[in-house]
């Protein structure tokens, strides 16, 4: 953990004297504890800086295990994880300080989906995180010279240097309130983009009221000069009424200005989907229709290319975006494409459950295929093929309705049926049944588990 | 994609048929298609006058696009809805290009007695039509299928309630649909009649139409289905 630039998350540890603040930071900064208890201590004594530090601590660095439980919440949104990479700097509504959870947020959401809490060194490799991290930093550190400056300024009224502490706290509180406000920028832009999720609009909503009261009031004590407070009131009355107008007369212009872009946004997204329909019509279906229209003398031909162009059109449409392709029924209903495409004759793959490819359902593939190649060419008509698989277990069936064929009368010598189908599935620890009569002939092959199990652990 | 090959049509009569589709080339071909002893008695493009014109023929069967323009966007299922008052003397028999499984089972669960792709011959069109006046359900493999993805492969215990799973028998006759036998074949290869797997189907359509269980909820969700 401590090799690499990735700390660990700021977080109190369970590990404590009184809250876990100091074992928690030393694990962060990875100094030794006895350090920064001591440290703590001698801060106390210093005009109790050191109890501020740490009361501030304890309020705003949550405990490890609320750090886990945010970081296993968050990763949870399944809607383009490279922009909750950017709204993950939006914690709770954080108050003037962005506190240093923060970071525990962020490396948990570049990680992405894995949801796992605990911070891993692998990720400091991600570069987009690094970058973020790096711009927090900058703003900590900002953050720090704010204090210490304040920290100087005090020290210089100890010191009995006049400071204008009149003008100073309300320029500073119009600072912190302009930076709450303008720090949010980034964030929402890019959140309010792509993520609408209203929960993280809520805590920017804070944040800009944050900002904007303690703005009002640094230009109200500002302005009103003296501080004193009826003046004060009056004064905010005042500017809120202004500012109510203002809202009312430009709240219908603003709302406009939004939905006009809302529309805008909405065609633009319809338009590029209606570009990538057309491009794909074109390369696929207009080629298909070409084609067809040039070989339309043979019937064979202009069957086998619609069945094609009908295949390919299917899985574009149909096809279900979140399924993991390369299974054992793509793998089953790639050959039966291939098989018709050779042949011409149509296959029916109808497939139940799914199980992912191992040794032992590569062979049986090819033994479906060898089976549907067989079906296709001495049955000459449609061919069904039905498979059903689940984790444990896999069963093909190919079905033709041909003259059918006796499987004894089948010559030694023909390695078709034998040796492709019944001695491939044999191999691998599985069974091929043929079942022939005059109506037609239908292929068993099935892998019980046990017969999974042993392949694997011959291979 | 022949669920009942080479057998003979239940009903020796004349059916009367209307045919609902949006495109007027594959009406045309459809009813060249059909057998001699099925009438089409009406023709329809839309959602509003598929309902008008089954109201006005009260046709035996119904042969309906699942993709159908006009009324809420519904399409098929629409149609079946609007003419709820007929489903006890009207059958409907859905008819599409479309084996999305969404397609199939929304319409099924409308009340379709059964589904075919548009690929299909038209001898199979025809018996499948047979089928459907004579009350029973038309299972497609891929139909079947679906079924089987569904329901589930495991039979049902006898705790479970019996809306939710399907019996063992069932679910034989499922899986044999599934591999592409006809009904006859059903029968010999489980010694039972041809009657009784059509009692079987039945009862797995009737299944597929009430079931809330759970997981074909959730299985229809995943599809984005209701």
């Amino acid at each position: 953990m401590t090799t690499v630039p990735a700390r660990p998350p700021l977080a109190r540890s369970s590990d404590r004297v009184i809250a876990g603040v100091c074992s928690g930071l030393a694990l962060h900064l990875g100094w030794p504890v006895k350090n920064i208890r001591v440290g703590m201590v001698l801060a106390a004594l210093a005009g109790g800086a050191g109890l501020v530090f740490y009361a501030w601590l304890w309020i705003m660095v949550p405990t490890a295990d609320e750090a886990a439980r945010r970081n296993a919440r968050r990763p949870a949104s399944s809607i383009a994880p490279a922009v909750s990479q950017g709204t993950g700097t939006i914690p709770a509504p954080a108050g003037p300080v962005p506190a240093p959870p923060v970071q525990v947020d962020d490396a948990g959401t570049a990680q992405g989906a894995s949801g796992t809490a605990a911070p891993s060194p692998g990720r400091a490799a991600d570069p987009p995180w690094f970058r973020w991290q790096s711009m927090k930093y900058g703003k900590e550190i900002l953050l720090g010279c704010g204090l210490l400056l304040v920290a100087g300024i005090l020290i210089a009224q100890l010191l009995g240097v006049d400071v204008p502490l009149g003008t100073l706290i309300p320029a500073a509180a119009v600072l912190g309130g302009a930076s709450i406000a303008w720090m949010q920028l980034d964030e929402t832009r890019r959140a309010g983009l792509v993520d609408k999720t209203k929960a993280d609009q809520a805590g920017g909503w804070a944040r800009l009221a944050a900002g904007l009261a303690l703005v009002v009031a640094g230009v109200l004590v500002m302005v009103s000069g003296s501080g004193s407070w009826e003046q004060t009131w009056l004064a905010l009355l005042a500017s809120v009424a202004v500012l109510g107008g203002v809202v009312l007369v430009l709240l219908p212009w603003a709302l406009k200005f939004w939905r006009d872009l809302e529309g805008e946004r909405a065609g633009r997204i319809r338009e590029t989907e209606r570009a990538e329909i057309a491009a794909h019509l074109h390369d696929s279906v207009l080629q298909t229709l070409a084609l067809i229209q040039r070989r339309a003398g043979s019937e064979h031909d202009v069957v086998r290319l619609a069945r094609a162009q009908e295949r390919e059109l299917r899985g574009w449409l149909f096809q279900d975006p979140g399924r993991e392709s390369g299974q054992f029924s793509d793998r089953i209903k790639a050959a039966a494409a291939e098989v018709e495409d050779l042949l011409g004759n149509p296959v029916e793959v109808v497939s139940v459950g799914d199980a992912a490819m191992t040794e032992a359902h590569e062979a049986m593939v090819q033994a479906s295929r060898e089976a549907m190649l067989n079906a296709s060419r001495h049955g000459g008509g449609s061919v069904s093929v039905y498979l059903e698989a689940s984790d444990g277990q896999a069963e093909v069936f190919i079905k033709d309705r041909g003259p059918g064929f006796d499987l004894s009368e089948v010559p030694e010598d023909r390695m078709g049926v034998r040796e492709s189908i019944i001695g491939r599935m044999k191999r691998h620890g599985g069974s091929a049944t043929i079942l022939s009569t005059g109506e037609g002939t239908e292929v068993r092959l099935r892998f019980p588990a046990a017969g999974i199990d042993n392949a694997e652990g011959k291979s | 994609m022949n669920p009942s090959q080479g057998e003979p049509a239940p009903g020796n009569g004349t059916v009367r048929v209307v045919i609902v589709d949006d495109h007027a080339i594959f009406r045309s071909g459809l009813k060249a298609d059909l057998d001699a002893s099925i009438q089409v008695v009406g023709e329809a493009a839309t959602v509003e006058q598929a309902v008008a014109v089954i109201a006005e023929q009260r046709p035996d069967v119904v042969l309906l696009d699942v993709h159908l323009p006009g009324g809420l966007g519904g399409g098929g299922r629409e149609v079946i809805a609007g003419s709820a008052a007929l489903l006890a003397t009207t059958r409907f028999l859905a008819l599409s290009v479309s084996d999305a499984a969404e397609d199939v089972v929304a319409v099924i669960r409308a009340g379709a007695r059964g589904y075919v792709t548009k690929t299909i011959s038209g001898a199979e069109i025809t018996d499948a039509v047979f089928r459907v006046a004579g009350g029973d359900a038309v299972f497609s493999p891929r139909l079947a299928g679906f079924v089987l993805d569904a329901f589930g492969t495991a039979p049902a215990d006898i705790a479970d309630d019996e809306l939710d799973k399907l019996s063992a028998r069932e679910l034989e006759v499922m899986r044999l649909i599934a591999r592409g036998y006809s009904y006859k074949e059903v029968a010999k290869e489980l010694f039972i009649s041809i009657k009784t797997v059509e009692t079987h189907v039945s009862a797995v359509l009737r299944k597929l139409q009430l079931s809330s269980r759970h997981e074909l909820t959730k299985w229809a969700a995943e599809r984005r289905l209701l």
